[in-house]
This record gives structure tokens, sequence and C-alpha cells, in this order.
């Protein structure tokens, strides 16, 4: 090593600028917390901490969504909830009119209460969570239920909601419903033959109807030459008493009832059930007119119809049941994904913190380490300016 | 005489000798000096008899102390560190820019946040807040593409800039060296050795040599002919200037000033730094990103043409600016493929008509079709809808009771043509639901039995337009009229009404997973969601900026599903061929973590080349720095010497005088 001034000059500047250099490094890692400040202090780890910071960002995505269709829901749940204890209500009062406790009278009464619970139902059913309406599917818009009314009363409750499901994606790969198909949550859809309750002879045809939940079927005319309807008489069809499938339509819904009228005895309505297809409304509207009988029915008809009602019951609290089920299950396990999810995202963002973070007490080595050589450098390089053999010259 | 010539060159060797060593001294701390000594040789006087007397000491030169290897490697290390610490300086800026891993910056987080905002809209399609959110979140992220973009835009052309001043600076640099050339040939070639010129010259060589990576070559009377990339810039007296431009092919080179042969292959030095940096380097980096924000765009507008959002169908749409109304000068060329375009019709109180048109470009337009073309088309075909090219840009205007779009969604009835029922009582069809197969199709659907639809036996069996059966379909006894049927799982339900069948009837649906296999719409900018086509014009477009409820979320015909949203939202996991397979965010990540490494393998290789070139330094400074302390012993030599020579012309002095006193 030459002692040339230069040299000395050189080679203190250069350990200094090295020193500093590596002290300011650590003083930002030290501030920043962080020992990968930007990507070229260390690629590889960087590579891995932008994309687990991309995974937290979208699990945090995902656990609000999450975390959104579990509150849906759950007011969904709610809300069946209520229309089932509404509708258990209306199942004893029901009890107690099957069991002759109460009078014509009291029927009406009845009846009275049955319309405000098919009003609450409706008004349930047309529920909204944050300005969307719950039961309508993809289209969360537009209250899914529209009703008829004759001097103020619903005659007729329909779904006009979406049939398609608002799909959202709940973790990756996995999407869920959480705006229901009204029509799917409230009506059965195991299609059985119908029932006619009633004494004009009328019978059910070969063909398979459409009619929903219960219709008046409606017989005028005489023998040879009956007149049939299922739209209180908007449209009727002929029969001269031959036909084993005739078609009777609904002209305001274009469903159809196959009718064997073979054995139509005489006139008068009857009541058509076809179990498996009835919506929570269309049974609350078929018991409060069999329990205001404003067809005109003799009582021992009208005990017929009501004997006809536990099966109904039955069907609707076993849909009620269903829907519950199936909403609770699906809220179990979107909370356990909920849970999962929270799992990966703390096990992501520790992963990403432990490649990200500063050694402290690692650092603190290196700077004492730093600061003892930056001190040396100066040191020695002053005691190199400082001797001379020009001291020693005369 | 003998003696006092003798006495008097010892005299004058010292004298020089002091010279040198006080120059040594006074140069100690200038750069590129290189110490000199004092050459001595014995003086040959004169022989008497058998005797050869010494004539004392001769000066025969001063000899700069320099190692000419070593020199050449501080050259080509000083060459490579100038172009390591220039590319790693310009790479560390980029770094900073992109500025992955601040807090509240970093495009990868706008992407994110962008995927994020779709995602969110899929939730909530028909919400104000989430469109807005998804169009501001879109704004930042194309902001940071054009804030990214115009950096690298403005630091390439502040490169170019560099290079120029360099190439000046590189210019005065020969020109000097090629003076000092001359002087020194003209000094030295009377005899000796101009040491203070050589060092001077060999100084700007240094220079050169740190701003671009040379080769010399040493000729007689120490001249030095100095070589940039194969071409003479320095040969003797002479310099040739050279000049910075580009290439046919837009990269950057240098060539001898007016000639305009530009050689790019020039490496070392901040110039090769420079040169590296903006064809290869920052370029790269540029056309990466440009890479990253075109599929961003092609691939979103892809998918967002085809859907609607909560604003519904369209009355009017208008394109963008197109360089050419070429359809084949797009790029990429559009020279097949189909657009189908729904038309509302609602002229009839109460009615509304649906019909779907389609626009075969290879087959429906003229050769070499033009924008024109294809808006004629539209006009001519379209009942309801007009279209024209208004300054380079398409317009598409529905008349008045008419929308349209480019929903996928099935058309709500089998068209009359595709329907071949022979019964006394044809049954109506209807379709509904999403289609959710990967590519166009159309369905068949063909009776087996004769029949009551919901009495008799009748079934539909489905086949697809490869004549792969989908579904069989029981639509005779069990069948209630008007039910919706699933058709396989291709997301499309059938319902049938009351009628009558005759074994063998049939009736088809087309249906659509993507409704511009052409690519025009994406290529013209109707109802895109970005417009533009690379990192530095990329931009939200303004009518979906200025109606968020454009944000086309539905793909359905009741235009309130959220199909379009998951789908775009869908793109943050899709691999993308253009971006080498990769997804977007990975392509970024792939791409910041690439200049990431550069950057690392930069200063490893800096930090290796400084402590090389301090070596070198260290190793030069032993042979041709100052050494005070040498020097300082160099005078005690000279200086006794000098007080010895002095002595003795005293002393023959003396005995001269005592001689003259004998006389």
């Amino acid at each position: 090593m030459s002692g040339a001034l230069s040299n000395i000059y050189n080679n203190v500047s250069f350990a200094l600028h090295l020193h500093t250099d590596a002290m300011a490094n650590l003083q930002e890692q030290v501030s920043t917390g962080s020992r990968i400040n930007r990507i070229s202090d260390d690629p590889a780890a960087a590579y891995r901490v932008l994309g687990l910071n991309t995974n937290v960002k979208s699990l945090e995505n995902y656990i609000d969504n999450l975390s959104e269709v579990i509150s849906i829901l759950e007011l969904s749940s709610t809300i069946i909830e209520d229309i089932k204890s509404n509708f258990t209500e209306t199942q004893v009062r029901i009890t107690q009119i099957t069991s002759g406790i109460y009078d014509e009278a009291a029927r009406k009464r009845t009846a009275e209460g049955i319309n405000d619970i098919l009003e609450q139902t409706v008004s349930l059913a047309n529920m909204k969570h944050m300005d969307q309406y719950l039961f309508g599917g993809t289209d969360t818009g537009s209250a899914p239920y529209t009703v008829e009314r004759t001097d103020g009363k619903i005659t007729r409750v329909t779904y006009q909601g979406s049939f398609e499901n608002r799909d959202i994606e709940v973790a990756p790969g996995i999407e869920s419903s959480a705006f229901y198909i009204g029509d799917n949550i409230f009506r059965t859809n195991d299609r059985s033959a119908p029932v006619l309750i009633g004494d004009t002879g009328s019978k059910a045809g070969t063909g398979t109807s459409s009619v929903h939940g219960g219709v008046w079927l409606t017989v005028t005319g005489s023998a040879g030459n009956y007149n049939l309807s299922i739209d209180d008489g908007l449209s009727t069809f002929n029969t001269d008493g031959t036909d084993t499938n005739l078609a009777v339509t609904d002209s305001r819904t274009g469903e159809v009832l196959y009718v064997d009228t073979t054995e139509i005895a005489g006139t008068g309505v009857d009541l058509v059930s076809i179990p498996g297809t009835y919506d929570i409304f269309n049974t609350l509207i078929i018991i409060r007119d069999i329990l205001e009988n404003e067809k005109g029915l003799s009582d021992a008809q009208v005990r017929e119809q009501l004997n006809h009602l536990p099966s109904l019951f039955e069907e609707t609290d076993k849909l009620l049941v269903q829907s519950e089920v199936s909403i609770g299950s699906k809220i179990g396990f979107l909370d356990n994904l909920k849970n999962s999810l929270k799992d990966i995202q703390y096990n992501t963002e520790d992963e990403a913190t432990r490649l990200q973070e500063a050694d402290i007490a690692q650092i603190a080595i290196d700077l004492s380490r730093r600061e003892v050589l930056y001190q040396m450098s100066l040191s020695v390089a002053a005691k190199l300016m400082s001797m001379s053999l020009l001291d020693f010259l005369q | 005489m003998d003696s006092f010539s003798i006495g008097i060159s010892g005299l004058e060797a010292a004298q020089r000798a002091f010279d040198i060593i006080g120059n040594n001294v006074a140069n100690a701390a200038t750069d590129g000096y290189h110490r000199q000594r004092i050459e001595l040789r014995p003086a040959y006087s004169s022989q008497v008899g058998a005797v050869l007397l010494g004539g004392g000491v001769d000066v025969v030169g001063i000899t700069r102390l320099i190692d000419g290897l070593l020199e050449r490697e501080i050259l080509r290390q000083g060459s490579l560190l100038g172009q390591v610490s220039q590319e790693f300086a310009t790479l560390q800026t980029v770094e900073n820019t992109f500025g992955e891993f601040l807090e509240g910056s970093g495009l990868s987080g706008a992407i994110d946040n962008f995927f994020n905002a779709l995602q969110d809209l899929s939730a909530h399609p028909t919400e104000v807040i989430w469109q807005h959110q998804i169009v501001t979140a879109a704004k930042t992220m194309a902001g940071q593409f054009r804030t990214l973009g115009e950096f690298l835009v403005e630091l390439k052309s502040q490169i170019e800039l560099e290079a120029k001043n360099t190439i000046e600076q590189i210019n005065i640099l020969t020109n000097r060296i090629a003076e000092l050339n001359d002087s020194i040939e003209k000094h030295e070639i009377s005899g000796g050795q101009d040491n203070n010129l050589r060092d001077l010259r060999d100084q700007c060589i240094k220079e050169l040599s740190s701003l671009v990576s040379i080769e010399t070559q040493t000729r007689q009377y120490g001249v030095i002919d100095v070589y940039l990339a194969g071409t003479p810039v320095a040969i003797g007296a002479s310099a040739i200037d050279l000049e910075t431009g580009f290439r046919e092919d837009g990269k950057l080179g240098i060539s001898i000033a007016g000639v305009n042969n530009f050689n790019i292959n020039v490496q070392g030095g901040q110039l090769g730094g420079l040169l590296s940096l903006r064809n290869e380097l920052v370029s790269d980096i540029h056309d990466t990103l440009d890479d990253l924000a075109t599929a961003m765009i092609q691939q979103i507008n892809q998918y967002h043409v085809q859907g609607v959002g909560s604003t519904g169908s369209f009355t009017e749409l208008t394109g963008w600016l197109v360089t050419s109304e070429v359809l084949g000068d797009f790029a990429p060329p559009i020279t097949s493929g189909s657009v189908f375009i729904r038309v509302t019709d609602t002229t009839v109180p109460g009615t509304t008509t649906i019909t779907r048109h389609e626009i075969d470009i290879a087959n429906d337009l003229p050769a070499d079709p033009t924008l024109s073309d294809f808006a004629d088309y539209i006009t001519n075909n379209i009942t309801g809808l007009s279209a024209s090219v208004i300054s380079s840009k398409l317009h598409i205007q529905a008349d008045t009771n008419y929308k349209f779009d480019f929903l996928p969604a099935v058309l709500p009835e089998p068209e009359p043509l595709d329907i071949n029922f022979n019964g006394s009582s044809d049954p109506t069809v209807s379709v509904s639901g999403i289609y959710t197969g990967s590519s166009n199709d159309t369905f068949t659907f063909s009776v087996s039995g004769t029949g009551n639809v919901g009495v008799d036996t009748l079934t539909l069996t489905v086949i697809d337009g490869a004549s792969n059966t989908i579904d069989t379909i029981n639509i005779g006894s069990g069948y209630a009229v008007g039910d919706k049927i699933d058709v396989g799982d291709t997301g499309i339900k059938i319902s049938l009404s009351i009628g009558d069948l005759v074994d063998g009837d049939s009736f088809s649906i087309d249906v659509f997973a993507d409704t511009d296999t052409s690519g025009v719409l994406a290529a013209v900018g109707i109802n895109t969601f970005f417009s533009g086509s690379s990192a530095i014009n990329i931009a939200v477009c303004s009518d979906i900026a200025a109606t968020p409820g454009r944000v086309t979320s539905a793909l359905g015909a009741d235009m309130t599903d959220n199909a379009n949203a998951l789908r775009m939202a869908g793109l943050r996991d899709q691999t993308v061929t253009s971006l080498n397979s990769m997804t977007p965010g990975e392509f970024y990540r792939q791409m910041v973590t690439d200049i990431g490494q550069q950057l690392f393998v930069r200063q490893a290789r800096k930090d290796n080349i400084e402590s090389m070139v301090q070596n070198l330094g260290n190793q030069q400074s032993e042979i041709s720095g100052v050494n005070i302390n040498d020097e300082a012993a160099q005078m005690l030599v000279f200086e006794q010497m000098f007080k010895g020579m002095s002595k003795y012309l005293s002393t023959i002095q003396t005995l001269l005088l005592s001689l003259m006193e004998i006389i």
C-alpha cells in the first residue's frame, strides 16, 4: 500500500462513503420498520410481498362481501321467521275454527285477521335492505310482489321479480346468492295432481295442469251444457259433459286446469287445490276466502274445505322451514368461510410482515459496527496525515 | 577544468532533481498527475592512458512513473463504472417513480383497487355509489398508468438530450486530445519527453473513458490515437466529431457528424449507459407498461361493449376518433367476425318487439371495408337505427321509440323463421336465462311424439351446432305449461304454452357468448369503458365518467343482473396471452420486480467495480502517486549531494588558489 497523498485521501473518502451509505440504509430501515423499502432491496422477497399484499386486499374485499351477504341472509331469515310466526298464528286460529269452537261471525272475524296477516306477509316479502329488495333475485330495484285488490282486499299476489340469482363472488371461485328469488322461497315446486273439493262432480283431467295453489272452479249451466271457469267467469269453457280432459284456462295468467267433465252432476263452485304448488300468499288468500265464504257455499261445503286446510298448512309450513333451514345452513357455511378467509388473511398479512419487517436488533448491531468503522477510518486517516518525514527536515 | 565540470554537473543535476521534487510535491493533489523521476547517468570525460576518467553526471531525462497496463485497466474499469453508474442512477429514478412499497401509491395497489371495485359493483350493480366507486378506481388506475407512461416518455427524451450533451463533451475531449497530441509530438520530435502535457492528455483520455468505452493506440513521439466503437475519433492531431441520432427502428445511436450512419452498439461509460437505457432498459419497461395498459383496455372493453348498465339500452352512441377508417388498418386488423345488434322497438304502444341483427364483416360489407361501409350497412339494413361517421368517429343513432344494445341475451322467443310447427294450435315458446357457454351457438329443439303440450307423450331433444345432444326435455304429460325448464347446464330456460305438436316439429334459438366476434365495437370505441391504446393515453371514456350508470354490469335481458360485472371482475384472475400468459397483477408485479432485480444487480456490479477501481487506484498511487515522505527522502539525498558538490567545488577552488599562490 502506497503512502501517496492521493491514496490516503481516496481510501478515506471511499471508506466514509461506504459507511455513510450503509448507515443511511440502516437508518431508513429503522425509521420505516421495514427492511424492504423498495423492490431492489430484496427483489425476490418484494415480489412475494407485492403478491401477498394483493391477496390481502382481495381477501378484505371478499370478507366485506361475505359480511354483506351474511347480513342480507340474516335479514332474509328474520323475515321468513316472522312470516312463519304469522303463519303459525293463522294455523292456531284455523285449528280453533275446524274444532267447531267458532260460528260464522267468528269465522269472518278470523278471516279479517288473516287478511291483516296477508297484508303483513306481502309487506315482509317486499322488504328492502339498503334500498335493495331482498326477494327479487337480480331485480333488486323493484318490489318483487305486486298485488291485485278487489274492494280493498288482496285477491292475487304475483311475483314479478327476476328468476335469476344474483351471485356474488365471496371467495376465490365461490359464488353465493345474496338475494333470493322470492318465487323459489315462498312457493313449493313439487306439483301433484289437482284435488277438487266440492259438489259439482268435476274431476282432475289427465293433462298436467299449470294452475298454482288453490283456484275456484265455477261450474254453471245445465246438464249437457256446462260452462267452466277458473277466473271468476272472465272466460268460460263449454262442455257437453263428455270431455275427459277439458283445458280450462285462466285468462289473466294463461294457467290451465285440465278437468274431467264426465261426472259433472251439477253447478256450483269447487275448490281446486294443487298440492305442491302453493305459495304463502295463495294459501292465506284461500284460507281467508273459505272463512269469508264469499262464494256462498253451504256450511258442509265450507267445513269440507276447512278440513282440507291442514294439508295446506303442512305444505306451507314445510316450505318455510325448508327456506329457513336452507338460509340458515347457508349463513353457517358463509360464516365458516368468513372465518377461514380471516384466518388466511391473518396468515397472509403475517407472512408479508415477516418478509418485510426490519430486524431492529440486527440493525442496532450493524449500526454500531458501522459507527466504529467510520470513526476508525477518520482516526487512522488523521494519524497518517499528521505523520510526515517533513517534520524531521531542518 | 574537468573538476569544475564535474562539480557543476553535480550541482545542476541536484538542482534539476530539486525542481522535479518540487513539481511532484506541488502536484501531489493534481488529478492525473504521475510523479516524475530524474534520470542520471555518469558522464564520460576523457581517457588518460589506460585510465578512463568520469566526467561528472548527466541528466539524461525526466521520466513519468507509469504502468501502461494498469492505466489501461483503470480506463476500462472506469468505462464500466460509468455505464453501470448511469444505468443504476436512472433505474433508481424509475423504481422510485413506480413507487411500490410507498404508502398509498403504486400501480399495483391501483390495479387491485380497480378489480376490487368491479367485484363490489358485481354485488351492487344498480347502486349509484358503487358505480361511482368503479369509475373513481378506474380513473385512479388510468391516472397512474398515464403518470408512469408520461414519466417514461419524458425520461427517454431526457436520456436523448443527455446523450447529445455527452457527445458534445466527447467531441470537446477528443479535440483537446488531438491538440495535446499535436503539442506533445512537436515537443518530443526534437527529443525529450513532455510529461506534464502527457499527463494532461492522459487525464483527458481518462475523462473520455468515463464517458464512453475507448481503445487507445500509442504511437511515436508520445502520440496516442483514440478509437470509439471502432471509429477513430482522435488520430494524432486530428479529431472527428460525433453526433447522436435515431436509426430507422427508432433506436438511438451515434455517428460521425453528417454521415448519418448510426451505431447503437456503443458500450461503456456514461454514453454506453445512456444508449443502453434508451434502447433497451427504459424502452423495455415502457413497452411492458404499454402491453399491460393495452391488455387492460382490450380485456375490459371486450366485455364492456356487450353489456348494459343501470341506464339500460342506448338511444345513441359515439365512438372515438380513429386514425384510419379502413377496418383492415385497425390494430389488430378487422377482416372477419360479426357484430350482433339487439334492437328494441316500442313504436306500437304496449308492445315491445326485440330483434337481433348480425353484421358479418366478411360477407355483408364490401371488400376492404371502411367504417363508413359499416355505418351504411346499419342505416340501410336495421330498421330503427341509423349510423354515420362524423369526424372519423362512428355514431349510431336510434329512431324515436327504438333503442339498441349489444347484449348477448337470448331473444324472448325463437325467430319465426326458426320455428317449424305443424300442429293445429301452435304453442308459444318463451326463452330466458343467461347463456353460460364460451362460444356462440345454435340450439335446435326437435319434438318427439305427437299431441298436446302437458298432456300427451312429448319430448324435446336439444342439440347444439356441433350436433351434440345437450338435453332431452319432457314437455308432455307431467309438464305444466308455462313452467320454465332448464336446457342442460347452459343457463338457458324455455317454457311452452298450451298447444299441440307433431313428431318432427322443431325450433331453434341462437345463444351468444360474444356479440362482437369481429372486435369492431372495441376498436372504434362504441360502448367501451376505457379509451386510449397505451399507458400514456389510457382513460375512462368521458361518457362513462359523466354517467357512471353506463358501466355495463348486466348481460341478461332484464338488465338487472351482474353477469358482466362478475365477468370483468374475473379478469383479475384470468391469464392473458399478450401478457406472457400471466394475469394483469402478476404481469405488473413481474415487471416492477424485474426493475428492482436489474437495480439490485447493478448495485452489486457498481459496488464491485467501485472496489476494483479503488484498488486499481491504490495500485496506481503506489507507482505514480506522490508520496511526500518519498519526496522528502529524495530531497535529503539531493540536498546532501548539492552540499557535497558545493564542498567539492570549494575544495577545488581552494586547491587552485593554493596553486596560484605558488606561482
